[in-house]
């Protein structure tokens, strides 16, 4: 039992810290978030720079632009790589984990040699369309409707939630094209060029004050049926196979999230008295969490496939910062509610915030206890009352 | 990363596993709880016929010499089917005492933990105690006050014993043979307790002054990590079951389990586990790899975790099954009582709470 890497392993990490020491110089210091345009071109740039070195897709073959690498390989990469305030959120992911994977594994040879490299090189980024305002938990309730128009799709209905839908290329669109049989049995699965006609992108004020999240107008939008992926009524399990490529959450800490220790330290200044059994309790989540992420690492090395757990790690995560948080700002009393420019009150405050969205995206904390409940433990699967019925009779 | 326990090891776990699911099952344990004899001798002689007691014992007292990783995967095990042996007060506790303190008369003991000849009843300082504390005295030879209960005294041939020695802290070996000994009645009826009268009983000294003190403290530690895996091994056993009747238990038509307000609860139990197995990992590599301060943080962040779990599991285990979780016929009590029995053995967690957020363990945890 030890935490090294095999020299294989310990190798590659020193060639990526060569790598990012070069090329992540620029990166020691937060970037600035609110300026989207400049924050977009950096994506864009840095996603460029992994592309050419191979790191952009280490698992893929190196004909494809990877480097025949493994997953251990492409953990490596991300923690080394968090080490610098690098711009590599769900902007330039959606692309690479989610919309590329599924158009590799559905679409035609023509739809993948369109948008893989463009894509791999920071070129295109994507929004996923999927959510809806009645369709979030329960994503197969869509309702926005493609009816076919000659060569064509003609869409109508809303997204929301919609991450970088402001500033990405390309969308994946999940919508209804057959509203006479079950709900899961209707939807098709489409890509939308995003400076389409029909698209109007209404930035969502998120509680924290910014706007990552928008929502998304679909008018007469045209789509041309050669962007459809998948065959007509097969849209659900195209989405599936986007929603399982979410990937593993490969680093632990992040550097604008507060931690457990950060936490007992500002409240022990604060000369508070500390909730010691609470404190401790957290700081067993916080560092079961990091040797959790270590038995998975230890999976992975060995070549084997970690189960349905990455719900655990999620469901513990959130509620923990959440806890977190909310405990270093009562330390501080109205000091912290009025944060006022402090940067450690901002960052936990950042954190009782985000802990909120956490708590609700990618799972819902009660649609991840469903998901370990079943897939962990076997146990009985939701009623779902609607399920065999034809959609444009359910409720 | 190599985060994880060897095949090797995996394999003893799952021969154990067998092993004890027929030698070690409820109804034997029932067997034992209504004989009166206070454990399981046919298991004790079972299991050292496949060298259990030696796995972390060195090959020149006849012991396996494996190691620690060893014995953390059969204290799982033993805590999965909440077995009526003496194993942790004898070889967990006591071995680990005797294997710090060489001498003639630790070597000839240890043999006999050895060979399964030798039960022996073991006190401890745990972190809300002082040497100051301790009972019992010890003064030319001899040793004199009333111990504190002390698991399998009444069975074990000899006791180990934190004493004052003139002041000083000392551990004492004593013979139990002539000693008075008070059987005492105790919630886990699995565990047999028992306090010993001492009044000028001949002992010997394994060890004193600031020796004895560093072998304790590093026994409650390793005790806290080996615990640890006692009650994963039984925090899974109880989410076992209890998985197990939410899906033949029917109310209202369905399966109880269907039910969110069951399934969420069993989640939470396996998440729970999840993470106190990760935490008795880290565990586990402390006492093989660990330093002093790595291996006293890792303790308490095991024992906080695993006692979270289990004290979860077990409640909620019982919970579940309804009226006949109550019953004693049902199994849910031996893992109930358990649970709050090993929360309280090794001292309150609000001691082991001070432990783990003590400066040395939060800079040994992130270093």
């Amino acid at each position: 039992m030890d935490f090294n890497d095999s020299p294989q392993e310990a190798q590659f990490r020193a060639e990526v810290r060569a790598w990012l020491e070069q090329q992540a110089s620029d990166y020691r210091q937060p970037l600035d978030t609110t300026d989207v345009a400049g924050y977009t071109a950096r994506a864009r740039d840095w996603q460029r720079r992994k592309a050419e070195a191979g790191y952009a897709a280490i698992r893929w073959p190196r004909a494809e632009g990877g480097l025949d690498g493994t997953p251990m390989m492409e953990v490596i990469f991300a923690e080394e790589e968090a080490r610098y305030h690098v711009p590599v959120g769900p902007l330039v992911t959606i692309g690479t984990t989610m919309a590329v994977p599924t158009i590799r594994k559905h679409g035609s040879v023509e739809q993948i040699e369109q948008f893989t490299r463009p894509t791999l090189y920071g070129d295109t980024l994507w929004c996923q369309l999927f959510s809806e305002p009645s369709a979030g938990s329960d994503l197969a309730n869509v309702r926005t409707r493609a009816v076919k128009d000659g060569d064509d799709w003609v869409i109508n209905g809303q997204k929301v939630w919609t991450s970088w839908a402001h500033v990405a290329d390309w969308g994946i669109l999940l919508a209804r094209t057959d509203a006479n049989v079950p709900k899961h049995k209707g939807l098709t699965f489409f890509l939308v060029d995003m400076r389409s006609v029909g698209i109007e992108v209404r930035p969502i004020q998120q509680i924290s004050g910014e706007s990552e999240f928008n929502e998304v107008f679909l008018t007469d939008l045209r789509i041309a049926d050669a962007n459809r992926i998948g065959a007509v009524g097969e849209g659900w399990k195209v989405a599936i196979t986007t929603l399982m490529n979410e990937r593993i959450n490969a680093v632990g800490d992040s550097l604008s999230l507060p931690s457990v220790p950060e936490m007992i330290r500002q409240v022990r200044q604060a000369g508070k008295g500390l909730d010691r059994h609470r404190a401790a309790q957290l700081l067993t989540q916080e560092l079961g969490l990091r040797f959790f992420r270590f038995r998975l690492l230890t999976s992975l090395s060995k070549g084997e496939t970690p189960g349905a757990i990455s719900a655990m790690s999620k469901l513990v995560h959130a509620n923990m910062l959440q806890d977190l948080s909310a405990m270093a700002l009562e330390s501080a009393g109205l000091d912290g509610i009025c944060a006022d420019g402090d940067s450690l009150m901002e960052k936990f405050q950042h954190g009782y915030d985000w802990s909120a969205a956490l708590r609700i995206a990618g799972g819902t904390d009660e649609i991840l206890r469903n998901q370990i409940a079943e897939r962990v433990l076997g146990l009985p699967g939701e009623i779902r009352v609607d399920k065999d019925i034809p959609f444009s009779q359910c409720r | 990363m190599n985060f994880d326990f060897s095949d090797d090891q995996r394999m003893l776990r799952d021969h154990a596993r067998r092993f004890l699911s027929e030698a070690g099952d409820f109804h034997s344990l029932r067997q034992t709880l209504a004989s009166g004899e206070g454990y399981s001798q046919a298991l004790w002689q079972q299991i050292s016929e496949q060298g259990w007691q030696g796995v972390a014992i060195a090959e020149t007292h006849g012991g396996l010499e494996l190691g620690m990783l060893e014995l953390c995967v059969l204290a799982e095990e033993l805590g999965r089917v909440v077995a009526p042996v003496p194993f942790f007060s004898t070889v967990c506790l006591a071995a680990e005492v005797l294997k710090r303190c060489p001498g003639e008369i630790s070597d000839n003991l240890l043999q006999r933990v050895v060979t399964g000849e030798a039960i022996v009843a073991t006190g401890l300082l745990t972190p809300d105690q002082e040497w100051n504390d301790t009972t019992v005295t010890f003064s030319n030879g001899k040793l004199s006050g009333r111990s504190a209960p002390l698991a399998y005294a009444g069975h074990a041939g000899s006791a180990i014993l934190p004493v004052l020695d003139q002041g000083q802290p000392a551990l004492a070996l004593v013979d139990l043979q002539n000693v008075d000994r008070l059987a005492l009645g105790a919630l886990d009826a699995t565990v047999p307790f028992a306090r010993l009268h001492l009044e000028n009983t001949p002992a010997e000294l394994l060890c004193s002054g600031n020796q004895a003190h560093l072998v304790m403290t590093r026994v409650v530690n390793q005790a806290a990590v080996l615990t640890a895996f006692e009650q994963l091994g039984g925090a899974d056993a109880a989410l076992e079951i209890t998985r197990n009747y939410a899906l033949e238990r029917f109310t209202f038509g369905r399966a109880i389990g269907s039910y969110q307000a069951v399934k969420h609860k069993l989640a939470d139990m396996a998440v729970k586990i999840e993470l106190a197995r990760s935490n008795a990992y880290y565990g586990a590599w402390a006492l093989q790899d660990g330093s002093d301060e790595q291996l006293a943080a890792a303790a308490a962040l095991a024992r906080l975790s695993a006692g979270e779990a289990y004290e979860y599991a077990a409640e909620e285990c019982l919970h579940l099954h309804g009226g006949i979780g109550y019953t004693w016929e049902a199994d849910c009590h031996f893992f109930y009582k358990r649970a709050r029995l090993l929360a309280v053995s090794l001292g309150s967690s609000s001691a082991w709470v001070d432990r783990l957020l003590s400066d040395a363990s939060l800079h040994a945890l992130h270093s």
